[in-house]
């Protein structure tokens, strides 16, 4: 995608400030860039499906929550269980259920697609919000254990932002890749026609069925993450309005581009806090926003800023 | 026997409402290929209308007519400047652009009335109760049952009788051929989500009464009424029925004996009807 002489500088600059920002950014911003960061793997999950294999999913914080709950039931009671599995867990479990509910997925596309992964979201938060025993119902899941990761304690924001930012570039860097290799490129036949696709002889439900996995397993891995930085999960990880957030992001960021779901997530994260700060209808704005955005600049902010270079 | 009668017709009126929300949903969706999400809001503005009209006219009758006409005429308002513009950049975007609208509508109707659930009376004709075999039944769930059924007639009449029932049957099957053949499209797609939002209204207008006015009922519509369309099949008027009458049943039945898991139900026979035949029960177009 183009540009070399224009990405390298912006590259550098950018993980210059990705690093310095603990030292520079207040704590209530850190906490903030750290939850932005987060969020922006799980929209890449989520772009990746819809931009690499023509899927929308409309029941993405299925494999985000379900992320987020196997990692916190496994530290609280597995004795011992380090950060990394923990998180591995998480991204593990989500990553087998993208596995299994995929086998039923990739029969369907277009709207049918969307429809079942919504059926499924609501079946497993439904699931989740009354098998109240492991889950913990309304009241959600907190005081679980925050295991130091190589002797630094991740109770520090600081620290916990590093090995975040670490754990969601290599998440993104293998994304990325994905797109790279021969198995992105038959998913991105499989997104422009399906039917030739098939007919030239790839494996189209094959393909499918990996790429629902590994978007699984990412947003599984972004969830545990996202447990361990509220300290505290309840079924909003796993319900429609999540489901909706991922959307909004990676939409408001565009969908077409790789950085997309991070300047996506990061303007949701912002607008968010800033509008709620001021007016508890903010929703209404946000609303307005993602309309405004989708009649005038489908392409998310990301298309216009390029439109105009 | 007596409370399955009663549960039984119970889960009927809930049923028959959910088929009004649900047949316009899926009346739109066959026509124009977008699930429309601000559906279930166009169903909650029948509500609040409703309300309105009630404080202001003190008629319920009176808002049972205008409301859904002032909604519906919104819905063509949000068909002719929001659907039309994204139309050329395909069905995601017409998919999220009714997404934006779901929240503005919503949180709209939470900042005009407020977020605590307001009252709406059951009209005085029918706020008595019926006696059926040997225990009491309210009459206003069997005035929603008849109804309904008064607007599946008109439904059927429309489709199947008249001259845009059949330009609107044919663009289902086949959208271009019709345009090509001289229809002006666009204008039967505006008509269409005209009368799809209209249907909303008319529901939420005689669901006021029923299971009261607050700003939570879109949402909560929304997921039973895609479980309908789902299940009974995009596009199909007859799998919008027979689904409403199933999960009608399952949600009376479902907290009668299983409370607990009566939610997950709906969920699961969703994801089965999509699993085994993924256009539902009586869905063509895949």
């Amino acid at each position: 995608m183009g540009n070399k002489k224009f990405y390298l500088p912006m590259a550098i600059a950018g993980s210059v400030l990705a690093i310095l920002f603990p030292y520079i950014l207040p704590k209530f911003q850190l906490r903030m860039v750290t939850e932005i960061i987060i969020m922006a793997l799980f929209a890449m999950t989520w772009k990746m499906m819809l931009n690499e294999g023509g899927l929308f999913s409309f029941g993405h914080a299925l494999y985000f929550g379900l992320g987020a709950y196997a990692s916190v039931l496994g530290w609280l009671h597995i004795k011992g269980l380090s950060f990394m599995s923990g998180i591995l867990l998480g991204g593990l479990v989500a990553g087998l259920l993208g596995l299994i509910l995929g086998a039923f997925l990739v029969r369907l596309s277009g709207t049918y697609f969307a429809l079942l992964t919504l059926a499924f979201n609501q079946l497993i938060w439904a699931i989740v919000w009354k098998w109240r025993d492991v889950t913990g119902g309304d009241d959600g899941l907190g005081k679980f254990p925050k295991p130091d990761l190589l002797g630094l304690s991740m109770k520090d924001p600081a620290n916990f932002y590093y090995v975040s930012l670490m754990i969601i570039g290599i998440g993104l860097f293998i994304c990325w890749y994905f797109t790279q290799t021969p198995l992105g490129n038959v998913c991105a036949s499989i997104k422009s026609n399906e039917e030739r696709a098939k007919f030239i002889g790839f494996n189209v439900n094959a393909s499918k069925l990996i790429l629902l996995t590994v978007a699984g397993f990412f947003s599984g891995i972004s969830g545990a993450l996202y447990a361990q930085f509220q300290e505290f999960i309840a079924t909003s990880t796993i319900d429609l309005g999540m489901s909706t957030n991922v959307l909004f992001m990676a939409f408001i960021g565009g969908i077409g581009y790789f950085w997309g779901p991070l300047i996506g997530s990061g303007i949701f994260v912002y607008l968010s806090e800033y509008l709620s700060s001021f007016t508890a209808r903010w929703e209404f704005f946000f609303g307005l926003v993602f309309i405004i955005i989708v009649l005038f600049a489908p392409q998310g902010i990301l298309g216009i800023v390029k439109k105009k270079k | 026997m007596e409370t399955f009668v009663i549960q039984f017709l119970h889960g009927l009126a809930y049923g028959m409402l959910l088929f009004l929300v649900s047949s316009g949903l899926t009346l739109v969706f066959g026509m124009m290929s977008v699930l429309n999400i601000a559906h279930a809001s166009f169903y909650m503005l029948g509500a609040y209308f409703s309300y309105q009209m009630l404080k202001m006219v003190g008629n319920f009758w009176v808002g049972l007519i205008v409301c859904p006409i002032i909604v519906g005429f919104l819905g063509i308002l949000m068909e002719r400047f929001l659907l039309r513009r994204v139309h050329a950049g395909g069905h995601v975007q017409e998919f999220v652009i009714t997404f934006g609208l779901l929240f503005v509508i919503n949180e709209s109707v939470k900042w005009i009335w407020g977020t605590e659930p307001l009252p709406v009376p059951i009209p005085s004709a029918l706020s008595g109760s019926v006696m059926i075999v040997g225990s009491v039944y309210p009459a206003y769930r069997l005035f929603i049952l008849f109804f309904s059924l008064g607007v599946l007639a008109l439904m059927a009449y429309i489709l199947l009788k008249t001259r845009l029932g059949i330009t609107v049957r044919a663009a289902v099957s086949d959208r271009d051929m019709v345009s090509a053949l001289g229809t002006n499209t666009p204008f039967v797609f505006m008509l269409v989500m005209g009368i799809g939002t209209w249907l909303a209204g008319l529901a939420g207008v005689i669901a006021g009464p029923f299971i009261s006015t607050y700003p939570g009922m879109a949402l909560e519509i929304l997921v039973d009424c895609f479980v309908v369309t789902v299940t009974g099949g995009l596009g199909s008027l007859l799998g919008a029925i027979v689904a409403s009458f199933l999960i009608g049943q399952l949600s009376s039945f479902g907290i009668l004996f299983i409370p607990r898991f009566a939610i997950v139900f709906a969920f699961l026979l969703m994801a089965v009807v999509l699993i085994i035949k993924p256009t539902g029960l009586f869905g063509e177009k895949a």
